[in-house]
């Protein structure tokens, strides 16, 4: 059987797998911008809970992915939940860093100049300094998302949903025909929902940047 | 010791007053600011002037709070602010930075409408406020309205942060180097253009720079600061120049005190020299006849607005053959305005085609012209000036060191 | 501000995944060196407590024993050394053959296509090799280690070479040294920050890989966990994932002292 008879064959089964990777990808994409901008707002002006809040989500992301999900199981059972979780974790270094990263590099003089022109510190953040920064930020979510892509296909260790499920039951089956459709199948899979991924936020990146730092 | 700069009967109602102001910095010995008591008069320009490093910016930023002061008290307005909201405070103080800061994400009329909003106008109002500064800061609100900074060359946005600066009409404003990174020539343009403006608005302004030429150019009143913003003297800069109270501030007025004077004097102050000038309309015989009746060799055109177009020459006119003189001779170039100083006559008209400068009015309309001789005479005034006073310190006191000083000036 | 594509070819410091914004890393202090060997010994001290507590079944002791534990933790160990030591061999003689002058031409494509491989699974390219070739052993995960780690290294070598100062390279030639001198002398000791982390994020992903090399019965500590997965007992499957991470911890601590150390000075 042709890798094309077996994707017309399992079409069904691979547009589920895609809809799952991408809500289980997206979900945990949002969940780490939401946390990691937090974050990272919370903390790039101050020295220790910086280099803290980088040491710890680098330390995650060092973390194997087949450990993490596994010792998820046991405060989250299988499924979806140890995987959004884990993702979440694996997202948020380059959320975080690139959000401090952002911050800091907006140039101290127009921080000043809004300072000086009576806007508070929440002004300055959101009026300001947060718009300044998002090209960076965008560019920290979009790595994160392919970087959470890639891991989500070993979530299917704890029966996490998506294309790993592919590829896992085409290793089981090492030698038979169907395994290399299987492994191939997922791996295209995988590649398409990072495409979607990626096109996705260089169109938001685009239309949320102003043209006056383009 | 007493650090006090207050002003006399003469000066307006006082706008700002700094009170025993001081400023500590953790793990630095000596205070930035030692004490200061400083007066700066309604619709002034005041300006503070001292080597780096002299607590000169700092005082600046504590009018407006950006740095708290340790202790002492900060009147704006006859309003104790020191403990004031400083977002509240900051909003009615206009400010202007030397790296201007313009939000580069925003629009120029997004820019300039930032304190308008913070101080809830409607967005009428806030859209007039925008054109109106605008225009007064000579750029068409057509044109630049909707561009973003980095679509702007160094002085257009620096005119940008003057309009910005204004646009929640302050009556008082703090100017940091405001000039500082512009290159010189647009940076006289935009001196001008500011002392103009001043002209109309009359805000009063706490302007810092480090530039005793742009101190004596731009201020009414100089406040000449040592370490710790001890004040070596405050007063205008006529009599700065004339009578320096200590070694300090002669040391960093520097040589040349009668020159700097030329940046005193204004065109607008001086007699202007009568000069030849025929109509666009006319023909070369007509230029002829002009500069028979005159002892010039050239004549100057004027347009229908009498604003200058040409220079033409009687060498012109022959070798013209006929054509119309505004086709003949050279461009204007030199052209001054009524507020510019002496100083800046002086470097245009050593460079222009006939050694003279232009001068028009702010609608471009002729004046009159300004020549060499002008200049030296105000120099020779200057000098005599100097030379009476130094020998007054020799009659005093022989052996007081300003007899050295004034003869070497 | 730098534009998205300058970030995601930028190099990083010590990010392990592309496109990270630089953070330059503070001088580190003897007390920040201690904290991950300690966090990790209570790690394992607490696991071998938790174990102890327990009471095991036949299953579980025979999947707990101190020599069926050592000897995954080796086969581990030997996988992602030996894999990054290909890494290393390959990726950077080749990232210098790819930045000499002749090979602009299909530089950027080159680039592209390393960033792109990045976003692939790590189980995806070790199980396609296993699946189309019916190659499965150890030879084969280091294959596979191989083939997805050497984009990060050479991606690295070819951004670590490119930003050195072009100023700084006509001065050397200026000054009578050979190509080859200064490539050796210059170019690569300016380099090696960037290729070193490199190298870090090559080992970092191969110590994690390699505990999915179980699937294609390379060994490893990958082992230890599908034993607990297969036979449902928790405290196996615990036992396995703690000491695969704690195992990758301590890689990465490792490499960065190694990156601390062998950083040419003043850079």
């Amino acid at each position: 059987m042709s890798l094309w008879e077996f994707i017309e064959g399992r079409y069904d089964d691979l547009l589920q797998a895609g809809f799952d990777h991408i809500w289980l990808v997206g979900l945990s994409v949002l969940l780490c911008t939401v946390i990691g901008v937090g974050l990272g707002v919370a903390t790039y002006q101050t020295n220790r809970p910086r280099e803290i809040v980088l040491a710890v989500t680098s330390t995650f992301l060092t973390v194997p992915s087949f450990a993490l999900f596994v010792l998820l199981i046991p405060p989250l059972g299988i499924g979806a939940p140890p995987v959004i979780l884990a993702l979440t974790m694996y997202g948020l270094l380059p959320v975080v860093r690139n959000t401090i990263t952002g911050l800091r590099e907006v140039d101290p003089s127009i921080v000043e100049s809004a300072k000086g022109m009576g806007l508070g510190r929440a002004q300055r953040l959101t009026k300001i300094e947060l718009p300044l920064a998002w090209p960076v930020i965008v560019t920290g979510v979009r790595v994160s998302a392919l970087i959470l892509v890639g891991i989500a296909t070993i979530g299917a260790i704890v029966d996490g949903p998506g294309y790993g499920e592919f590829i896992f039951n085409g290793l089981a089956r090492v030698g038979s025909p169907v395994a290399v459709n299987l492994v191939l199948a997922g791996m295209i899979g995988v590649i398409v929902v990072a495409i979607i991924f990626d096109v996705f936020f260089a169109v938001i990146a685009k239309l949320t940047t102003s043209r006056g730092i383009r | 010791m007493t650090n006090f700069g207050t002003v006399d009967g003469t000066a307006g109602r006082i706008m700002i007053r700094l009170e025993n102001l001081r400023k500590e910095y953790p793990k630095e010995p000596k205070p930035a600011v030692d004490d200061l008591t400083l007066e700066i008069p309604e619709g002034e320009i005041v300006i503070l002037v001292g080597p780096s490093g002299c607590g000169k910016t700092t005082t600046m930023k504590m009018i407006n709070r950006i740095i708290e002061p340790t202790s002492g008290r900060i009147v704006v307005d006859d309003k104790d602010v020191t403990h004031e909201d400083p977002d509240q405070l900051r909003r009615r103080i206009g400010y202007v930075i030397q790296q201007i800061g313009l939000f580069p994400h925003q629009t120029i009329a997004e820019n300039i409408a930032t304190v308008p909003k913070l101080l809830g106008w409607d967005a009428k109002r806030i859209d007039a406020r925008i054109d109106e500064l605008l225009e007064t800061v000579s750029m068409s609100p057509a044109t630049y309205r909707n561009r973003y900074p980095k679509q702007l060359s160094g002085g257009q946005r620096q005119r940008v942060g003057v309009a910005r600066a204004l646009s929640g009409d302050p009556a008082v404003m703090l100017m940091d180097e405001p000039f500082g990174a512009i290159d010189p020539i647009t940076r006289d343009r935009l001196q001008n253009e500011f002392l103009r403006l001043q002209a109309e608005v009359r805000k009063t302004i706490v302007f810092v720079t480090h530039d005793i030429d742009e101190a004596i150019k731009m201020g009414d009143r100089i406040a000449i600061l040592e370490e710790g913003s001890r004040i070596a003297q405050y007063d205008t800069p006529e009599q700065i120049l004339t009578a320096p109270a200590s070694d300090f501030v002669a040391d960093f007025i520097g040589a040349g005190a009668s020159l700097k004077r030329l940046n005193l004097s204004r065109v607008r102050d001086i007699q202007l020299t009568e000069w030849p000038t025929v109509a666009r309309n006319a023909d070369g015989a007509a230029v002829l006849d002009a500069l028979r009746a005159s002892d010039k060799g050239c004549a100057l055109v004027l347009d229908e607005q009498r604003r200058p177009c040409r220079w033409v020459s009687a060498a012109d006119v022959q070798r013209g053959d006929g054509r119309a003189i505004d086709e003949i001779g050279l461009p204007p170039d030199a052209v001054v305005e009524p507020q510019a100083t002496l100083n800046d006559a002086l470097n245009e008209l050593i460079t222009a085609n006939y050694s003279v400068a232009i001068v028009v009015d702010a609608a471009g309309v002729y004046q009159g012209i300004v020549d060499i001789d002008h200049i030296n005479e105000a120099i020779r005034g200057m000098r005599t000036a100097a030379r009476a006073k130094a020998r007054a310190g020799l009659v005093e006191d022989r052996d007081e060191d300003l007899l050295t000083k004034g003869t070497t000036t | 501000m730098t534009t998205s594509t300058e970030q995601s070819l930028g190099a990083e410091a010590t990010a392990p995944e592309m496109g990270m914004a630089p953070i330059r890393r503070e001088h580190r202090t003897v007390a920040s060196y201690l904290l991950m060997p300690v966090f990790l010994a209570l790690v394992c001290l607490g696991l071998y407590l938790y174990v102890q507590s327990k009471e095991l079944d036949t299953i579980e002791q025979r999947a707990l024993n101190a020599s069926r534990l050592g000897t995954a933790g080796w086969e581990h160990v030997q996988l992602t050394i030996v894999s990054t030591i290909f890494v290393i061999l390959i990726a950077i003689p080749l990232g210098v053959f790819l930045t000499r002058p002749f090979t602009r031409r299909f530089r950027g494509v080159l680039l592209t296509v390393a960033n792109i491989g990045q976003a692939l699974p790590t189980i995806g390219v070790l199980a396609l090799f296993a699946v189309a070739f019916v190659f499965i052993g150890f030879k084969a995960a280091i294959v596979g280690l191989v083939a997805y780690t050497v984009l990060p290294v050479l991606r690295n070598t070819m951004v670590g070479l490119q930003q050195v100062d072009e100023n700084v390279l006509e001065a050397g030639r200026g000054m009578g040294i050979s190509k080859m001198g200064v490539l050796t002398r210059i170019e690569l000791p300016l380099a090696v920050p960037i290729i070193l982390a490199g190298v870090r994020t090559a080992l970092v992903i191969n110590v994690g890989t390699a505990a999915l090399a179980t699937y294609i019965n390379a060994g490893g500590l990958g082992d230890i966990i599908v034993a607990g997965l297969s036979t449902n007992r928790l405290t196996v499957q615990i036992t396995g994932a703690v000491l695969t991470a704690v195992l990758a911890l301590l890689v990465d601590y490792l490499a960065g002292i190694a990156e601390d150390v062998l950083r040419p000075k003043g850079l």
